[in-house]
């Protein structure tokens, strides 16, 4: 697995959304990216999955380009996103939320295998299984939606701020996960996050952005310790 | 003894006579509701794709009867045909008229709609005809229902009793299959759809082809029914069933079947213990007052309950 995006631009209508983005991910890593409201965070997540396909710039995966590709053959490719606000299908049952995720896939057996997995992370989805999304709580949906994306099968899974709105205790849970998921599944993980401080404890990279620009890249521990992040991202 | 059973026999011949209008209007209302559900359009060309699925069926029909065929064969095969050209022409309707103008403001897309709807008429008057055309009583009449037919109609006995089996096919489709799941993701969230790699264009092709299969199966049968077609008969029908999907809950099944037989038994009671002179005014009525004192339709909330 290796992702590499080589200052690509983005654009909502006039509006550039992302000014000459570059950076890479490679097999095994968590990889964070922070930054404020409104930086570009998301957009670069769209561009990866084929939603805001890039104007100028390359991506590739592996190796071959995949910014001229559709939302469909990404997923199919291994690069599965967990959006913002978790999006889960509130007139579906857990279970058919979960079996979405399997959409594109076929191999039944496995499928199970991975499912069960899940029920091991979660076992509360397990519980709720034939309960309708929309009426989960909001930690909840946020495991539905990452379990929802670890049933499509991720090589590189992309997580948009898992962490947000959510009660701290629930937030250390989900992030302890995806660190297990890292570990055992091996998943490579770029976490989109605005709670800098958790996400730096748990990436071995991470990278920051601001108005459409990628302004700093270094290893967690680094940025942990970096003055300007630490006004800036982490309050101190 | 006798004006009981004049009053009612007369009273099921008007609820077998409804709830065939009803069947239809359903049918047709499942594909307003479909398409509606996944991209959030009228497909006011929908009307349209019925009436040439009746002109279909007449020249497969007209055909096989010159080479005397039995009469089940015949139905079987024009419905067979009727049912792909009507795939082949929902398909295409979605491509030219709507997939180009999808960004576009709805505006755009609602007169587009109107402009195929135009075309699809005067195609039909050039390369058929203007005038009405008698269409084959297709629909036998099987013995142990013409043991009832004092009672309940025949053919139109078996023209609910086939809608209904299509739509219990349709419901087990869209609750079970792949497709019928893509259909209800993006009804809920087409982008998050998108995101988990279904392939949205496609299943929107797929949704204007199941409502036209559809609306040809109806036309089939009620045009077999009634004896008779002409270019302007997916008109009115059109609308009738757009106000059944309507009064149901625009977006959802479940309201599209009860909308189309509240409907269809409306009319048929109105103008049998009313006057027929208004049997349009009925439904009407019903469409405006349902938009004013209720849209969101019997069955529901929009928002949430889509396809
Ligand atoms: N659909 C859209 N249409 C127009 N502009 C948009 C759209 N989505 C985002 N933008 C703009 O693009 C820029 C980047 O937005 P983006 O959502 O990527 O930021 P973000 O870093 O994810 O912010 P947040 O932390 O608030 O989620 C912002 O200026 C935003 O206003
Ligand atoms: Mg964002």
């Amino acid at each position: 697995m290796n992702l590499q995006i080589k200052d690509i631009h983005s654009y909502y209508g006039n509006i550039e959304a992302l000014k000459g983005v570059s950076l890479e991910l490679t097999a095994g890593e968590i990889v964070t990216l922070i930054g404020g409201n409104g930086a570009g965070k998301t957009t670069i997540l769209m561009s990866i999955s084929g939603l805001v396909p890039p104007k100028r710039g390359e991506i590739h995966f592996d190796g071959n380009p995949i910014h001229a590709l559709s939302p469909d053959k990404i997923v199919s490719l291994g690069i599965v996103q967990v959006p913002e606000g978790r999006r889960i299908f509130p007139d579906f049952s857990v279970q058919e939320n979960l079996d979405l995720g399997a959409y594109l896939r076929n191999d039944k057996p496995q499928i199970k295998t991975d499912l069960d997995y899940i029920f091991e992370l979660f076992p509360i989805l397990k519980e709720r299984r034939y309960q309708s999304g929309g009426t989960l709580s909001g930690g909840e949906q946020q495991m539905l939606a990452i379990s929802r994306g670890l049933m499509a099968n991720p090589k590189l899974l992309l997580l948009d701020e898992p962490s947000l709105g959510l009660a701290p205790l629930i937030i250390q849970q989900i992030f302890q996960i995806i660190k297990k998921i890292n570990q055992e599944q091996k998943t490579t993980i770029f976490l989109v996050e605005q709670n800098a401080n958790l996400a730096l404890q748990i990436a071995n990279r991470g990278y920051v952005m601001e108005n459409g620009l990628i302004t700093m890249e270094d290893k967690a521990t680094n940025l942990l310790g970096n003055e300007a992040v630490k006004s800036a991202y982490l309050g101190i | 003894m006798t004006g009981t059973y004049d009053i009612l026999s007369y009273f099921l011949e008007l609820f077998s006579s409804g709830l065939t209008r009803g069947s239809i209007y359903a049918l047709l209302a499942l594909g307003y509701t479909l398409v509606y559900g996944v991209i959030g359009l009228i497909n006011f060309a929908h009307g349209e794709v019925y009436m040439v699925g009746a002109f279909i069926g007449l020249i497969v029909a007209g055909i096989m009867s010159i080479m005397d065929y039995n009469i089940l064969a015949i139905l079987f095969v024009t419905l067979t045909f009727a049912m792909i050209y009507a795939a082949a022409y929902g398909f295409t309707i979605e491509k030219v008229a709507y997939k180009p103008l999808r960004q576009a403001p709805r505006l755009a897309a609602l007169i587009s709609a109107i402009g195929m709807s135009i075309f699809l008429r005067e195609y039909v008057i050039l390369a058929q005809t203007p005038d009405f055309v008698s269409f084959p009583a297709l629909i036998p009449k099987p013995a142990f229902l013409l043991a009832i037919k004092n009672y309940l109609e025949p053919t139109e006995v078996l023209i609910i009793l086939s809608s209904l089996t299509i739509m219990v096919l349709l419901l087990i489709l869209i609750k079970r299959t792949k497709v019928g799941k893509a259909m209800r993701s993006i009804s809920q969230d087409r982008e998050m759809a998108l995101l988990l790699g279904i392939n949205v264009n496609k299943t929107i092709s797929m949704t204007f082809m199941l409502g036209s299969v559809l609306a040809a199966f109806a036309a089939i049968l009620i045009a077999a029914h009634i004896g008779q077609i002409n270019y302007n008969i997916g008109f009115i029908v059109g609308i009738k069933s757009f106000t059944a999907a309507v009064l149901g809950g625009i977006g959802s099944i479940r309201g599209a079947l009860l909308g189309g037989l509240v409907l269809g038994l409306t009319e048929s009671f109105a103008t049998g213990y009313f006057s027929s002179d208004y049997e349009d005014v009925f439904a009407f009525s019903i469409l405006i007052l349902i938009l004013i004192f209720k849209p969101s339709g019997l069955i529901g909330t929009v928002a949430t309950e889509k396809v």
